[in-house]
């Protein structure tokens, strides 16, 4: 009997290896599938049961943070925004049944303490009972966001403060938004109610518009027109324009016109201050597909913005095979209409760029890490993303949009209080064709002081209300950039 | 002189003790893990164990000092792990378990006690025909049995519920193995001419079908398909190996195939949990639920596990029993799972080990019967919850929560160390020796004697 007791005990051995080899397929080779599996909570309760650090801004104040939850809730946390709607764009929201966003996603493992340098310090806080959480700081300064909020007043569109030289955000605002709080509650009923109404929303308040959307920028735009014309010697100081209200370009019989139809000419200095059009569309045009296409690439337009927070969304020019068919569409696209579109926080990192000597940096919402104890994890380096222009072409058009605001379109309307100069260029997107009713965005891109530029902002109107429609970039948005501007400057 | 056994022991005790302190480390680190703090039951709980650990290696050192080294501490380990994940998924259910073990412990040196000779058990082989049958049809009984989790397995006595099935498996062990002890040549060589072909006698088959019957009644009558695959396991091993014929191997094989797909097609909870294994994820909202929730549960333990304490095994339906070998998983990783795969093979080994060096028949083929149940039922469950097989509910033994089954893997573990023990006496491994309990015996006998004598 020993021989098949031999036997026996093979094909019992034999029985084990195929469990071992169907667990190392689990645990090992399926690990990555079976934990993102949609329906895999595991990850969620677990984080929803520790505790979880704060989001705090420059100056202090915190904008999330976790609470003991009320008892009989189920889970040990409830995660709290103690400002409502104002960091909504910044912070996202942390939810159990829907995910997270902004800064609660890109930070999530510092917040949760889950970080290798957390799991190591944290070894000794074990047999204390304190937690590893972290901490994040953002770049947004609590009183310029409050500005922004207040300034833009419950009209659609966004503010946008930079700090050119580092890329630093120090305020973003967007609207419609709505409070984080609404959607943080555990009770999954009411979030996916919540959810399923600002999803049907008008004017889609989930996304922020500041850097997950993109809108036809109007003349903002020639600031990177005329960057690619200086850098391309196309054009100099001596150039100048004939006075003409319409332009025929090339296989159309359709006209380009200027704003109003207003007759407009001169040299640079003057077609930039009075925002004329028809020198762009010949600018565009004169240029060719190639070096306008290659120009937008060196201002990462066709590249998603490269801010550290989630989903950000991708300006757009076009290409040239398709400008080579449409070269009227070129023209229109050298002022910013027509199929372009750019992401508003791109847009001041545009007008950063004029302010930073033609180097564009990554804009960035995350100061800061600590651990629990507060020492630091990481901290951003201001890193630049692309070299937009050459310096010299930065300084022009520095002093084409001082003009701009000293005596241009934004004149009426960008003025900040003591006597500090601004750079600006305003923007007035039409929307509607030919014969339609009035529909545009409103933009302004500044940056001030104009001498030592500090902060760079953007200011966009969406095109949705007769208000806004009727009006013009500077006219609109103006004002707003001001306020927000003289609140920043003034710290 | 010194004899092998003495090293045996002392290879037991630091063993034992080892199992005692993977035992303790992880139940620290598991309440570390869970509340952040050491234990608050730290100094009990290390009391118990010690007792139990050490009085089970005291109880073997008296009784069975030759047995094999190796058993006690596996299945210490086992049980201390097992302990370990009950304890961190309810604090109820570990103190019941400690008594369970602690029952355990006692029915394991009861049955040193009682069994001196394995080859005394061959006696009774009717007894445990009728013992194991009774057992398994107990549930069936109307006002004792009830079901719990689908299955009929279940007997209510007063205040006291068990599952006969824990202990119809080692009557039915012991009495296959009594039976083929007597019957196997007259089996193997067949009496009985058929045209050319020799075969048994009908008469001396009969019990063995009978025995394979009442698992055929377990699958249909309880809806027991873990025991019926487990009993149909043992019968087929034990009737191969008796008779040496690979013909009854394929001959059983062959009927299980065929009352395995008539079952299939009669039985609603048989296609059920074949289409749960095939795909679980098709019905998640549904019956598959328990296979996918131990699917995820592997996936995110992966290699070196989350850490005890530090996962999210409640969110497995029964991780206390059926999917204690997922909760493992989940919080000790590949690593303690495999841990946990090795632990049952060398319990595979020791007890084929244990087979091959028993000369009688009947130990012989006892030993195997046990190994089989163990290896076997170990395989069914935790393939079950993996996906190799199609999941039967039944525990794993030694590790999942429950008394029935606990109590009756710690009675078949003393009786293979009965039968190593008895080998080793044999072999002159350990002193053929009066042991403490025959002593005690002889000094009673020698003082009624004396008693009787001066009355006389």
């Amino acid at each position: 009997m020993n021989r098949r007791i031999g036997k026996l005990a093979v094909v019992l051995f034999g029985l084990y290896i195929v469990l071992f080899v169907q667990l190392n397929l689990i645990q090992v080779g399926r690990k990555d599938t079976l934990d993102n599996d949609s329906r895999n909570t595991r990850q969620t309760v677990r984080n929803f049961n520790d505790p979880r650090g704060d989001i705090v801004t420059s100056d202090g104040v915190v904008i999330a943070t976790s609470v003991a939850s009320e008892p009989g809730d189920g889970f040990d946390w409830q995660r709290t925004y103690p400002k409502g709607d104002t960091y909504t764009s910044i912070t996202g929201y942390y939810t159990f049944g829907f995910g997270a966003t902004g800064v609660e996603r890109v930070e999530n493992d510092v917040l949760a303490g889950r970080t290798a340098a957390q799991q190591i310090t944290g070894i000794g806080s074990l047999f204390s009972g304190r937690g590893v959480t972290g901490d994040v700081e953002v770049t947004i300064d609590s009183r310029i966001q409050e500005a922004a909020k207040a300034a833009l007043a419950g009209r659609e569109g966004t503010v946008v403060v930079l700090e050119p030289s580092t890329g630093a955000v120090k305020a973003m605002y967007s609207w419609p938004t709505y409070d984080t709080n609404l959607v943080a509650t555990h009770d999954a009923d009411e979030a996916e109610s919540v959810f399923d109404y600002l999803d049907a929303a008008p004017g889609k308040p989930l996304l922020v518009n500041a850097y997950q959307e993109r809108y036809m920028p109007g003349s903002t735009f020639k600031i990177i027109t005329t960057a690619a014309a200086l850098d391309s010697g196309l054009v100099d100081d001596t150039t100048v324009w004939a006075e003409e209200s319409e332009f025929l370009p090339p296989q159309t019989i359709d006209p380009i016109q200027n704003y109003g139809g207003k007759v407009c000419g001169g040299d640079l200095t003057e077609v930039f201050r009075r925002s004329c059009n028809t020198p762009f569309a010949r600018m565009a045009i004169d240029l060719g597909p190639e070096t306008m296409v290659s120009a937008a690439e060196r201002f990462g337009i066709g590249d998603k913005v490269p801010i550290d927070l989630p989903a950000p969304a991708a300006s757009f020019f076009g290409d040239v095979d398709y400008f080579e068919r449409n070269i009227p569409l070129l023209g229109i696209g050298g002022f910013g209409q027509g199929n372009t579109t750019m992401v508003p926080v791109h847009m001041a990192m545009v007008a950063a760029s004029v302010a930073n000597e033609g180097v564009m940096m990554r804009p960035h919402v995350v100061a800061a890490t600590f651990d629990r104890d507060g020492r630091t994890l990481r901290r951003t380096a201001p890193t630049a993303w692309r070299t937009t222009m050459t310096p010299s072409t930065a300084e022009k058009i520095g002093a084409l949009m001082e003009e701009v605001a000293d005596t241009g379109t934004a004149s009426c309307c960008l003025r900040l209080s003591n006597g500090v100069r601004a750079a600006a260029k305003t923007g007035t997107a039409q929307l509607n064709m030919a014969g339609e009713p009035e529909r545009s965005h409103a933009w302004i891109v500044a940056y001030a002081p104009a001498e030592a530029p500090r902060y760079a902002i953007v200011v966009m109107l969406k095109g949705t209300t007769a208000e806004i429609s009727e009006g013009t970039g500077g006219t609109l948005a103006g004002p707003i950039a001001s306020r927000v501007l003289d609140v920043a400057l003034g710290l | 002189m010194s004899f092998i056994a003495e090293r045996r022991r002392a290879t037991e005790l630091r063993l034992v003790i080892f199992a005692g302190v993977i035992t303790a480390s992880a139940y620290t680190l598991a309440s570390l893990g869970k509340n952040s703090v050491i234990p608050p039951r730290i100094l009990p709980f290390l009391a118990v164990l010690l007792l139990v650990l050490v009085s089970a290696h005291i109880a073997v050192r008296l009784l069975a000092p030759g047995a094999d080294s190796t058993l006690l501490p596996v299945a210490a380990m086992l049980n201390g792990l097992g302990y370990v994940m009950i304890a961190r998924l309810s604090e109820r259910l570990a103190g019941l378990q400690t008594t369970w073990t602690l029952i355990g412990i006692i029915a394991f040196t009861a049955t040193l006690i009682v069994v001196r000779r394995v080859n005394d058990l061959a006696r009774f082989k009717w007894t445990y025909f009728a013992v194991g049958a009774g057992l398994l049809l107990l549930p069936m009984v109307p006002g004792l049995g009830f079901s719990s989790g689908g299955a009929r397995i279940w007997v209510s006595v007063g205040p006291v519920n068990f599952q006969p099935g824990e202990f119809a498996k080692i009557a039915l062990a012991l009495f296959f193995a009594a039976y083929l002890a007597e019957s196997r040549e007259l089996i193997k060589n067949g009496t009985w001419r058929v045209g050319r072909f020799m075969l048994p006698e009908p008469r001396d088959l009969l019990p063995l079908l009978a025995a394979w019957g009442f698992s055929v009644v377990l699958m249909v009558g309880q809806k027991d398909l873990g025991s019926s695959l487990l009993f149909f396991t043992l019968f087929i091993v034990m009737v191969w190996i008796a008779t040496e014929k690979a013909a009854f191997m394929t001959i059983g094989l062959g009927l299980f195939a065929m009352s395995a797909t008539v079952a299939y097609f009669l039985f609603d909870h048989v296609q059920t949990r074949v289409s749960i294994w095939l795909d679980p994820w098709e019905s998640y909202r549904g019956r598959g639920y328990q296979i996918a929730q131990s699917m995820f549960a592997l996936g995110s333990g992966g290699l070196g596990g989350t850490g005890l304490g530090l996962g999210d095994p409640t969110r497995i339906p029964e991780a206390k029993n059926d999917f204690i070998f997922a909760a493992i998983g989940e919080e000790l990783g590949l690593f303690g799972a495999t841990a946990i795969l090795i632990a049952f093979l060398l319990i595979i080994g020791a007890g084929l080990r244990t087979a091959m060096r028993a000369k009688r028949d009947f130990a012989k083929l006892l030993a195997i019967g046990l190994t089989t149940i163990v290896g076997v039922q170990a395989f069914i469950i935790v393939g079950g919850v993996i996906r190799v097989v199609p999941l039967t509910g039944i525990t794993l033994p030694f590790v999942s929560y429950g008394g029935s089954s606990l109590v009756a893997n710690y009675v078949l573990l003393a009786l293979l160390l009965r039968i190593s023990d008895n080998t080793a006496k044999r072999l002159g491994e350990a002193p053929d020796q009066m042991s403490a309990m025959e002593r005690f015996e002889a000094a009673r006998a020698r003082r009624r004697t004396a008693r009787t004598g001066a009355a006389e």
